[in-house]
């Protein structure tokens, strides 16, 4: 059963995310409302994919990704960096610090559900 | 990389559910980012940089946007997209916003409001507003980053300040510089801690009621059994209160606290004090304290109480059945306390679901300071506002009811009472109005809310002039002659008055449908204060409203099944039985038969309410001459159904529906049974709202001689 971690400040957005990969099947979801909290939940239990948004209350997106790559055992985490900062900055910035694959709001059910496929299938063992 | 427009195609997924989520999590933003915009234009006027609040300005306005988009309202996204522009720039000029700025800010804000409105009321969203999206593009940064915060130097370990963006550090300094004392706070989040509820988000939210959080920093620590996920935060504070209250709510030990103070150059002793000391106070709250908070419709929580009522009416019936055993010789020893004890926790359960209706009064406030700001604008007045609210809070139907009262006594004394600058220099007084709203709780059940302004008074004379009246000689006479209807609707009376305008309506809103008080204190020169008490809490049920016996009634409308016209001379007879007694007495008067209609087939019990109320003779004199069977008796008919049983009241006739304030009979103890209150119907007398359910089951049970169940 694939263990999803969804981040994002906004309540709307998560379960707009989480009805687009009720898909996948077996998934189980766990929601942080900031980046903080992604952090703590990371830290006491394993995942097998992250959604992040960018632009959160405490900390950004990008100093959780680069928190979560400084850490031995999240190094392979995959990341997917859902976001509406659309700018090749943002991008750039966020693929520096580590993020696995990035994509902008307003997506698609399917664009979201492809995307997350592509960021597991890379990696062995996960198969969402 | 796809990104795409969201519709509701795709597989269990339509934009169309997250509407409602978007338009309750807009409303939030707003609201906090109208909070933010005026602290931020109060702190320019004092040359002050507000980058904590541009920040939140800024992720307010992202989110929207966001959200905007997933749903696709186009023109939301356009003018969040303008103004989040040029937020961005701010915070990254530690906080600095262009001149002109917020105004257009704040009608960035309104626009989005408007449109938020028009989804809400399914209307069509208008398109984005050009002329101010244009505006708002134009507008330049006023200065690049000033650097505050870069040449200070703190004690705080570098791996930590490294984190802190520039906004972050001038906001640290500043504060410190402005004597306050800093912290740094470790919590190492591990399962036990979550388990006991203290997860960081907890923790955060816990610790921004008494302290600013500057910023909360990561940091790896090696797995140990200390920290398990090799995962501590550091919390960086700015504070006046003690550590061991920290300490206390964080549940850490003291040493997870170290002082962070500026370097020796910078002592706190050296540096500017912050104009008016309260930065704590005018701080707006913390967004983050919103966490933890559910926001639910009103009408669930309406629901929930409904099924309440039903359980407490099923409590009821137990009593009685416990009471009838114990009459009949049973051994109820061991039941009865239990029915207490029941009884009891249905109470506390009614009372737990009552709070969750509360709303903060600061919530009710909110928008007042956006108020006097547009109206100081449009009169060329000079306002200032001072707020002094408590944690006080009421029920969410009365704070809508209040707020429209509210803003009419604001209009009035921005409008009317504050003198222009010129005639208040003359009179000695400061150019600017002081208007002041404050609240004080009275009782468990009673708020008074006070709006006092600093202007020219009522003018008393000018008042019994226009209203044709001599002139009063008391506050309470001239409150009187102000509150009447006719007076109000004149504009031109109003300024020369001075007051005036919709006194009416505040009147009506708090007197009689709240059933509160508003009086009125005026001194000529001086000012006026008008107090509002009103109580915490009401019940709102639609009702029909009808005639009986001379008297009006309301019953809520869940309780009708169906009114029916009925022709109580066609009526048929059930058995004989004995009158039931009314309410409040034991009388009991002699046999007689029950009354039966006819309701799709079957035979329905009638009960006349004028007489299971006990009405007046006159009313008795005549149900006794139609029931005697002189010609027809057309009435109305309410059918209730208690139990699965259906029953109908007779009376005289139907007024129509409205929703009703009910208010609870004042002590609940000696509750009439059949009654669940009183309200108000706009004429400023009391209306019985009645239970027919409660009232009918009983008397048709014992006219049938069913035992009690």
């Amino acid at each position: 059963m694939p263990e999803a971690l969804i981040v994002d400040d906004s309540k709307v957005m998560r379960e707009m995310e989480m009805a687009c990969l009720r898909a996948i099947e077996g998934v189980v979801f766990t929601q942080a409302a900031s980046g903080l909290e992604a952090l703590e939940r990371l830290s006491l239990k394993p995942f097998d994919f992250v959604v992040l948004d960018l632009n959160m209350p405490d900390i950004s997106g990008y100093e959780v990704i680069e928190f979560i790559r400084g850490q031995d055992k999240l190094r392979a985490l995959p990341i997917l960096v859902v976001t509406t900062r659309g700018d090749e900055g943002s991008r750039a910035r966020a693929m520096s610090a580590g993020a696995t694959r990035f994509m902008t709001k307003p997506f698609s059910p399917e664009s979201l559900l492809g995307e997350v496929r592509a960021l597991t299938a890379a990696r062995p063992g996960a198969t969402p | 990389m796809t990104s795409g427009q969201s519709g509701s195609q795709g597989g269990g997924f339509d934009s169309a559910d997250f509407v409602a989520g978007f338009i309750t999590e807009a409303e939030e933003h707003l609201a906090l980012a109208n909070a933010n915009l005026l602290s931020v234009e109060d702190a320019a006027a004092k040359g002050q940089s507000t980058p904590r609040q541009v920040r939140e300005l800024f992720r307010s306005l992202h989110t929207i946007k966001g959200l905007a988009a997933m749903v696709g309202v186009e023109p939301i996204v356009e003018v969040a997209h303008a103004m989040e522009s040029v937020l961005r720039e701010a915070d990254a000029s530690a906080g600095r916003l262009p001149v002109g700025a917020v105004e257009l800010l704040l009608n960035g804000v309104r626009a989005i409001e408007h449109r938020v409105k028009a989804l809400e009321k399914r209307q069509a969203v208008p398109a984005a507003p050009t002329k101010l999206i244009d505006a708002l593009s134009t507008l330049r940064p006023s200065a690049p980053r000033d650097g505050a915060g870069d040449g200070e130097q703190t004690t705080l370990a570098p791996e930590i300040w490294s984190k802190l963006s520039g906004a972050e550090r001038s906001q640290l300094v500043q504060g410190l510089s402005a004597g306050r004392r800093g912290l740094a706070f470790e919590f190492i989040p591990t399962p036990a801690l979550a388990a006991a509820g203290l997860s960081i988000t907890a923790v955060r939210e816990r610790v921004a009621e008494r302290a600013e959080i500057v910023k909360v920093v990561p940091r790896s620590l090696p797995t140990s059994e200390r920290s398990p996920g090799g995962l501590a935060f550091v919390l960086v504070l700015l504070t006046d209160g003690a550590d061991a209250a920290l300490a206390e709510v964080t549940a850490a030990t003291p040493d997870a606290f170290t002082p962070v103070t500026l370097v020796a150059r910078h002592a706190p002793a050296a540096a500017p004090v912050v104009e008016g000391g309260a930065v704590e106070d005018e701080l707006p709250e913390d967004a983050l304290r919103h966490r933890g908070v559910v926001r639910v419709e009103i009408t669930r929580l309406d629901e929930a109480l409904e099924r309440l009522s039903a359980l407490v009416v099923t409590q009821f019936r137990l009593g009685r059945a416990v009471a009838a055993m114990r009459v009949a010789g049973g051994d109820v020893r061991a039941l009865a306390p239990i029915v207490t004890e029941n009884g009891r926790q249905l109470r506390d359960l009614r009372a737990s679901i009552m709070r969750a209706r509360m709303v903060s009064v600061s919530e009710l406030l909110e928008r007042i300071p956006l108020i006097v700001r547009g109206l100081g604008r449009s009169t060329g007045k000079v306002a200032r506002l001072a707020l002094e609210t408590s944690r006080a809070e009421l029920d969410k139907a009365v704070a809508e009811r209040i707020f429209p009262a509210l803003v009419h006594l604001v209009r009035n004394a921005v409008d009317h009472a504050l003198e222009p600058p010129a005639e208040r220099r003359a009179a000695g007084k400061p150019e600017t109005g002081l208007l002041t709203i404050s609240c004080r709780e009275l009782s468990d059940s009673q708020l008074e809310l006070t709006v006092s302004d600093d202007g020219a008074g009522v003018d008393a004379a000018a008042v019994a002039r226009r209203a044709g009246a001599p002139i009063p000689t008391t506050d309470e006479a001239l409150l009187e002659l102000l509150t009447r209807p006719g007076l109000s609707t004149k504009e031109e009376v109003s300024t020369t008055s001075g007051r005036g305008v919709g006194m009416d309506v505040v009147k009506r809103i708090a007197v009689d449908e709240l059933r509160g008080e508003l009086t009125m204190r005026t001194k000529r020169g001086q000012g006026t204060t008008f107090s509002l008490r009103i109580p915490l809490s009401i019940t709102i049920v639609d009702a029909f409203s009808f005639v009986c016996g001379d008297e009006t009634f309301v019953v809520p409308v869940a309780m009708v099944e169906e009114i029916q016209e009925i022709d109580l001379g066609l009526t048929t007879r059930g058995p004989d039985r004995r009158r039931a007694p009314r309410p409040g007495g034991d009388r009991r008067r002699t046999a007689r038969a029950t009354e039966m209609i006819q309701r799709r087939g079957q035979a329905v019990p009638v009960l006349r309410l004028e007489e299971v109320l006990g009405l007046t003779s006159a009313a008795e004199d005549r149900s006794a001459v139609e029931s005697g069977g002189g010609g027809s008796a057309r009435r109305k008919a309410i059918v209730v159904r208690r139990h699965g049983e259906a029953f109908a009241f007779a009376v005289d006739r139907m007024l129509g529906q409205q929703e009703v304030v009910v208010r609870p009979l004042e002590d609940r103890l000696v509750r009439v049974h059949g009654i669940s209150g009183t309200t108000d119907l706009g004429d400023g007398r009391p209306t019985l709202v009645l239970d027919l359910a409660a009232l009918g089951g009983r008397l048709v049970r014992d006219s049938t001689g069913a035992p009690p169940p």
